[in-house]
């Protein structure tokens, strides 16, 4: 890359019309200098005229040659990019699950931008869907038995699809985050935990309590919100006083789950004259916390959409450009080979991914070493050794029979379905 | 054995979606250059030839203020050479200033340690907004491709105007009017020629056969030179003779091939031929880069559990403790529904996993966290899908071995 870089400034440098221009320039200088001597000298304009052509004829060559000096320049340049790119690497278009459902990737790109908070690029992207439908193309469809006839665009139009409450879904996730990560101001974060608080308290989230806590020590500390509200004064001797305050009217619901942690709140009030030298020091650090609070939020909110945090299209993106160099190395092999890929339901190789791109368990059978599926679903047998459903029909062949992986034996109807 | 993660980064095998990025460059400025060389030969026979005409006609007969407005003429053409020249240097410079900052930003990626890294993620999600973009533009979204690239700013990384403009001939071709696109060969006619591109013989052939459809015989004598003129020089001998064929033929005629060359189907596939053609000239891959991307991705990310009719342990949106799988999500679930699985040869689960009489397993850690987050009463254990459900006994609790 670094002598790409170079090649591109020589190129930058040598490729420039410049001086090509400056010998046109040369030229139109020549001729309107005979112009000249014709107007001193009428009588001359034949042998001016004559003796021109040559010095004219040598300032075009002049330009010639600073068009093949750029000529130059651009193939060594154009001989310098393919290195980064040694092969023509482009999966082939025969397993294209993509294609066949271009409204499927537009309504992708829709949520994409509406929860990356892009509602203007999503609004113009919905109209623009719209008057244009994409045009499928023309690869057979390798979905036969999926119903998604609702094309989305329409949905969007009419409102029945989630696009409109999404849109404001997200537009609510937004105005949240912001109060929360520029103005540290936890109200609208509270009163949005507030309202979900049960549903929050099911999924054993803390969130509702962390916001309060936050809030707590902000009042504390006297830490007023950016955008100065007038209800927060600079004054620092009135911090612990609200704080008990508010610790009264607000923390009574958490007693139950979250006693150790309001006893250790409470007690700081003891020490609000010399905190930093106290036991609780800790607790009122408050450098990483917003950023905490607004990730957790973020978590949380799109979890109760039934949406993964991060875009999904992100992170398939991402994993695709990861396991891209393994798939393209695998189609070159196939083609050297002639071999044909039999698994239709599972890729060949195996696509190493960086562990926090990997949500699922893995259950691949110590036996057969095939993943487990619904068809063939992990079974536990007494011993706590976990088989695939397959393999261990094949091991027992319905009759009493030994763990492949301790002495211990059992019958097959002793084996549970375990769900990872 | 593989294992199944890993974080190395090796940005020579990672830059496989990237290679357009630099490439476009690359071809605009050979084509810049091109047009700046031809411009400059055109310019130059002619005055060349102006010149010695003139000083011929001076010589013969000397009349200086012919021999004046010649060169005038001469003058003006130089100077209207050195303007073309000079936009033309305008468009060079653009092009330079979009390399610089592709190559800036591909080296970027040089200089990140691992894919765990924090800038691996910002420079992906910037390579995702390059893909969006490059997914806007070809699907002939231009003002949506524009905006995003605007508010990402990330002009200098898309290639915008060149999308747009293969887009608006598209879509001329399937309104029926092939004129754009034959200015658009008539411009990049040598690099069509090193190609052996049929486009411009397709389109042509469509003009005539557009003519001949009137039926009028004016225009049929017309379709007739047209044909001598345009069609004849075709190296396939077949090509001419199939499309004088076509006189002899009604446009409602059942026969084939003609009937096939009547159909109004033709200006699809001519459609489909430019954009193939202007792809393949500027180096950019047939298929939009996030399809590629993303079905690699999919299969990379899809497990059995994502489309199974159990929900599975690990993941779900019930538990705070655990992340929504991309697969999961809505927006994927049925473009996922035909990839492939990924492939694994270990499996790969929570550390300390412990079977709950429910047949589900967690890793005794998270289940311990879980319970201790909704204050589950001491010596019970809930299982975190089902948080309002029965609290098993602790010593229901069992331990499982997976290997």
């Amino acid at each position: 890359m670094e002598t790409l870089s170079e090649e591109q400034a020589k190129l930058e440098q040598r490729g420039s019309l410049d001086k090509t221009i400056g010998d046109v320039q040369a030229t139109i200088d020549l001729l309107v200098n005979a112009r000249y001597a014709i107007i001193t000298n009428p009588d001359s304009a034949g042998k001016a005229l004559a003796t021109l052509q040559t010095p004219v004829k040598k300032s075009f060559d002049r330009v010639k040659a600073d068009l093949s000096e750029i000529h130059t320049a651009l193939s060594e340049y154009g001989k310098a990019l393919p290195k980064a790119s040694k092969d023509k690497p482009f999966p082939t278009a025969e397993n294209d699950a993509l294609s066949s459902h271009p409204s499927l990737v537009n309504r992708a790109i829709a949520m994409h931008l509406l929860r990356e908070g892009q509602f203007g690029v999503a609004s113009t992207f919905i109209a623009e869907a719209n008057s244009h439908p994409p045009h499928t193309a023309a690869i057979p469809d390798t979905s036969s038995g999926l119903s998604d006839g609702i094309r989305w665009e329409q949905d969007f139009a009419d409102g029945t699809f989630k696009s409109e409450s999404l849109q404001r879904q997200f537009g609510e996730m937004y105005h949240i985050l912001s109060s929360l990560r520029q103005h540290h101001d936890l109200g609208p974060a509270i009163v949005w935990a507030r309202w979900h608080s049960a549903i929050l308290e099911a999924r054993g989230s803390n969130l509702e309590f962390e916001l309060h806590r936050l809030q707590f020590v902000c009042l504390f500390l006297g830490v007023a919100p950016l955008n100065g509200q007038s209800s927060f004064s600079g004054d620092d001797s009135n911090g612990p006083l609200k704080a008990w305050q508010y610790a009264k009217t607000h923390f009574a619901p958490f007693q139950a789950r979250y006693g150790r942690e309001i006893q250790q709140l409470l007690g700081a009030l003891a020490f609000h004259q010399n905190l930093s030298d106290s036991p609780y020091r800790r607790t009122f650090h408050t450098d990483s916390a917003w950023e905490d609070v607004a990730t957790s939020f973020t978590r949380e909110f799109c979890s109760l959409l039934g949406l993964s945090a991060d875009s999904p299209l992100y992170i398939a993106a991402t994993a695709g450009a990861i396991a891209l160099p393994t798939l393209v190395k695998l189609q070159n092999i196939m083609k050297e080979k002639r071999t044909e890929w039999t698994t239709v339901h599972e890729l060949p190789v195996p696509t190493p991914l960086p562990p926090h791109l990997i949500f699922h368990s893995i259950f691949v059978c110590p036996v057969s070493k095939e993943q487990a599926t619904d068809a063939n679903p992990p079974m536990m047998m007494p011993c706590g050794h976990v088989i695939a459903k397959e393999s261990l029909d094949r091991i027992s062949k319905g009759a009493r029979f030994k763990c492949p992986y301790c002495p211990s034996e059992s019958r097959p109807s002793e084996a549970r379905k375990v769900v990872l | 054995m593989a294992e199944p993660t890993t974080t190395k980064l090796n940005p020579e095998t990672h830059l496989l979606l990237d290679q357009p990025l630099l490439r476009m460059p690359y071809e605009l400025s050979r084509k810049n250059y091109k047009a700046a060389s031809r411009i400059f030969e055109q310019h130059r026979d002619a005055t060349l030839k102006d010149l010695k005409n003139s000083a011929n006609a001076a010589l013969s007969a000397p009349d200086a203020p012919k021999a004046l407005s010649d060169l005038d003429a001469m003058i003006s053409r130089l100077q209207t050479l050195k303007r073309k020249l000079s936009d033309l240097q305008q468009t060079e410079e653009n092009i330079q200033r979009q390399s610089k900052a592709r190559i800036a930003h591909l080296n970027e990626l040089y200089q990140i340690p691992s894919l765990a890294d924090v800038k691996y993620d910002e420079w992906s999600r910037v390579r995702l907004d390059r893909l969006l973009v490059d997914y806007l533009l070809r699907s002939g979204y231009g003002e949506s491709a524009r905006q995003l690239a605007q508010e990402k700013g990330i002009e200098e990384l898309v290639d915008v105007e060149a999308f747009v403009e293969c887009f608006r001939i598209e879509e001329s071709l399937r309104k029926g009017q092939p004129k754009a696109a034959l200015l658009w060969c008539a411009d990049n006619k040598q690099a069509l020629k090193k190609i052996n591109s049929n486009l411009e013989f397709e389109l042509r052939l469509q003009q005539y056969i557009e003519m001949i459809r009137t039926g009028d015989t004016q225009k049929l004598m017309e379709a007739t030179m047209y044909a001598r003129k345009f069609l004849a020089p075709h190296q396939d001998t077949n090509f001419a003779i199939r499309a004088a064929g076509l006189l002899a033929f009604p446009p409602d005629t059942p026969a084939e091939p003609y009937k096939t060359l009547y159909s109004s189907a033709r200006w699809e596939h001519l459609a489909t031929l430019f954009v193939q053609t202007h792809h393949s000239l500027f180096s950019l891959p047939p298929r939009p880069l996030l399809h590629i991307a993303l079905s690699a991705g999919l299969s990379a990310l899809k497990t059995p559990f994502c489309h199974s009719q159990t929900a599975s342990c690990s993941e779900n949106a019930l538990s705070s403790t655990t992340s929504v799988c991309p697969i999961c999500s809505t927006e994927l679930n049925t473009l996922a529904r035909n990839v492939p699985y990924a492939h694994h040869t270990k499996s790969h689960v929570e550390n300390d996993p412990v079977v709950l009489p429910n047949g589900r397993i967690y890793g005794s850690e998270r289940l311990r966290q879980f319970n201790e987050m909704v204050g589950t009463a001491p010596g019970k254990i809930k299982d975190p899908r089902d948080p309002m459900g029965t609290a098993y006994d602790e010593s229901q609790v069992k331990k499982v071995y997976i290997s």
